[in-house]
């Protein structure tokens, strides 16, 4: 008799997920889908809306990146304008730079010390009550304290500007609301109050040594779990380096040819459609002259390590040129290694960090500007989880009328399925007994990509479940519908 | 020596009552001479934050029904191991600060019940009438509790905050 096994919800994720592996009368895998049923509704409920209220409410789509989909939208709304990113202040530019620094170094602390540390330190195969992070502020209290600290420092920052450490107002059209007055400055420098900008530099480069420790311990399991071919995107500068705020787009495929070479983010239409599947809320864009089969990317931090030439701090450099000759190969294509690609991203992020505080640009108060309006506003920023697209049209009023947005989840989509489907072949199939071990392992897969399923499917309101079990034959042979209320 | 208080208002002031713990967060913070801060949901770092004072209030919405619209309990540590990104319960920050920090400050829990949670929505008449109850009591219990440092730290002529002992023992719900 064919079996379905559910994993619902998964955990330590953002947002709601659920998978389902399809097993044969035999207990092979037949099929298993990684669903999003969330639904999808922030894009139209925006529409009507004045186009200065954008990067405000779109910091409502999450509680864990609103500060990436602020300054995309932001972005969006200077050519609304008629400023492009490259016609912003210098002091404008600084600031909002340094709060993307601070939200992305907060968010992959998070990440790591939060979710992925429990499976790192005790095993994938660990009991189900230590993994978590409870567990290693029992087994390791200064990792612990350190991991809060880190992530508190880039909240600080981010409060610093914003006013707030979630919702603040930093970005308005043409520039940004306040600037830094040098008491704000110093709180980040001096370590009086909190531990200083050098002292993240010192952590970063601290637990990058731990992660390249596990490596020695674990280089198979690193090398082979959940590792299959796929594109990769990013953002680089002119010059090819990693960039996080403003640049063009660049694609390779599994083996490091382009398939996107440096494009202008305003022409993302031109490059990239979205598919569907009736499965899941959310969608699987791809690059349209590839097509739909191979032409998908991962994103994110594995990805930017992947696509660019190098990394244009001195520290992080050397960490890239290590990760990139250990593995021994132009493009790396295993899940795992996304973790210590995210580590050497914290240590770039603490670097800028440092760079920009010592710069008095930060504090000055030459803010905005303003340009000839326009009825159409692109903004692409490389956020934590990966390049996130926000694109809006408006009317002469100033009302917005159509919203895009391309969330660095939805394009994971498919790698995460990719990385499901491994684990459900490679350590599930014809293994006669499925343990609790065996089912982390689909959630260690997924949760590598650091998926934020909230922010992908613009989730709106409490949703329906529904659940269909499909034998072998493709007979549907039960239905449960929950009710959101 | 003065107690260090700080009201943490936890919600979404876009998705209808879920703005409660803000509102009432705010309403506080006009009243009274605390640090306030507002999240979306509690997260590790706040036992990082906790641990700097002696009392802390966390005031959420909630859905749960109650006879008065809301419910305001101390709360205990606990060794909870259900996290996950979308919420950390009082209880875990709690013994997260203890185990930590060594720290256990009082921390009180404001659940104030809302009825509607949509976006764009604003507070519902059934939200907005709980949190009236809930600040009338608030106030009450802060009074019993704080009387004295009030009348230390508090200008004679404050206007929104009347410094008469309450008969109500404020003992919780």
């Amino acid at each position: 008799m064919s079996k379905t096994i559910t994993i619902d919800p998964i955990t330590r994720v953002e947002g709601h997920g659920r998978v389902t592996i399809h097993l044969d009368e035999y207990g092979k895998v037949e099929d298993s889908f990684f669903h999003i049923v969330e639904f999808r509704g922030f894009e139209r409920f925006i529409q009507g809306h004045p186009y200065w209220e954008a990067p405000i409410l779109v910091q409502r789509l999450c509680g864990i990146c609103p500060v990436s989909h602020h300054l995309a939208a932001a972005k969006a709304i200077d050519q609304l304008v008629g400023i492009d990113p490259n016609d912003l202040t210098p002091s404008a530019r600084k600031l909002r730079k340094l709060m993307h620094y601070g939200q992305i170094f907060q968010s992959h602390a998070l990440h790591f010390f939060y979710l992925a540390s429990p499976d790192l330190l005790f095993g994938m195969d660990a009991p189900i009550e230590k993994r978590n992070v409870f567990a290693v502020a029992l087994a390791n209290k200064e990792l612990a304290k350190k991991g809060i600290l880190m992530r508190k420092f880039g909240q600080e920052i981010i409060k610093a500007i914003a006013g707030k450490r979630i919702h603040g107002v930093a970005a308005v059209p043409g520039g940004m609301h306040k600037t830094l007055n040098p008491d704000e400055r110093d709180y980040f420098l001096n370590g009086k109050e909190i531990p200083n900008v050098d002292t993240m530099i010192d952590w970063s480069l601290e637990i990058i040594r731990f992660i390249k420790a596990y490596h020695g311990q674990h280089k198979d399991l690193l090398d082979t779990f959940a590792e299959f071919p796929s594109g990769h995107l990013g953002m680089v500068d002119p010059n090819g380096n990693l960039e996080l705020y403003h640049g063009n787009l660049r694609a390779i495929d599994n083996e490091g040819k382009r398939t996107l070479n440096d494009v202008p983010t305003d022409d993302y239409q031109k490059y990239f459609s979205e598919a569907i599947e009736h499965w899941s809320y959310m969608k699987f864009p791809y690059l349209t002259n590839i097509g739909r089969e191979k032409g998908w990317n991962r994103v994110g931090p594995l990805a930017r390590i992947n696509v660019c030439d190098a990394i244009p701090t001195p520290l992080a450099e050397i960490e890239r040129k290590e990760f990139r000759a250990f593995t021994g190969k132009r493009v790396n294509n295993s899940t795992m290694y996304s973790h210590w690609a995210r580590l050497i991203e914290i240590l770039h992020c603490a670097e800028e960090i440092k760079t920009l505080l010592e710069d008095d640009a930060i504090l000055g108060t030459d803010l905005v500007r303003e340009g000839k309006p326009r009825l159409e506003g692109i903004g692409i920023i490389e956020a934590p989880r990966g390049t996130l697209t926000h694109h809006y049209q408006v009317d002469e009023k100033g009302m917005i009328t159509r919203c895009n947005l391309i969330v660095s989840t939805t394009h994971n989509n498919q790698a995460m399925n990719q990385a499901v489907k491994w684990v459900a072949n490679n350590v599930i199939s014809q293994k006669g007994a499925i343990t609790d071990g065996m089912l982390n392992q689909v959630e260690v897969a997924i949760r590598a990509y650091d998926p934020c399923l909230s922010c992908a499917t613009q989730a709106i309101g409490q949703m329906s479940l529904r659940v269909e079990l499909i034998n072998h034959k493709g007979e549907k042979i039960d239905e449960r519908i929950k009710n959101g209320n | 020596m003065e107690t260090k208080v700080l009201i943490i208002g936890i919600g979404n002031s876009a998705r209808g009552d879920d703005a409660l713990g803000w509102h009432f967060a705010e309403k506080v913070a006009a009243l009274m001479p605390w640090e306030v801060e507002y999240c979306y949901q509690l997260q590790i770092e706040d036992a990082n934050k906790i641990q700097e004072y002696d009392t802390v209030i966390l005031v959420d919405a909630t859905m749960q029904k109650s006879e008065k619209g809301f419910s305001f309990t101390k709360c205990t540590p606990v060794n909870s191991f259900s996290f996950s990104t979308h919420r950390i319960d009082p209880g875990a920050i709690l013994w997260l600060s203890t185990e930590l920090y060594n720290r256990t400050p009082a921390v009180h829990v404001m659940a104030i019940e809302g009825v509607q949670w949509e976006l764009g929505q604003g507070l519902s008449p059934e939200a907005e009438r709980n949190f009236n109850n809930a600040l009338s009591y608030f106030l009450d219990w802060t009074r019993n509790n704080f009387i004295a440092e009030l009348e230390r730290i508090l200008p004679s002529e404050a206007p929104h905050f009347q410094l008469q002992k309450s008969t109500d023992t404020g003992s919780g719900l």
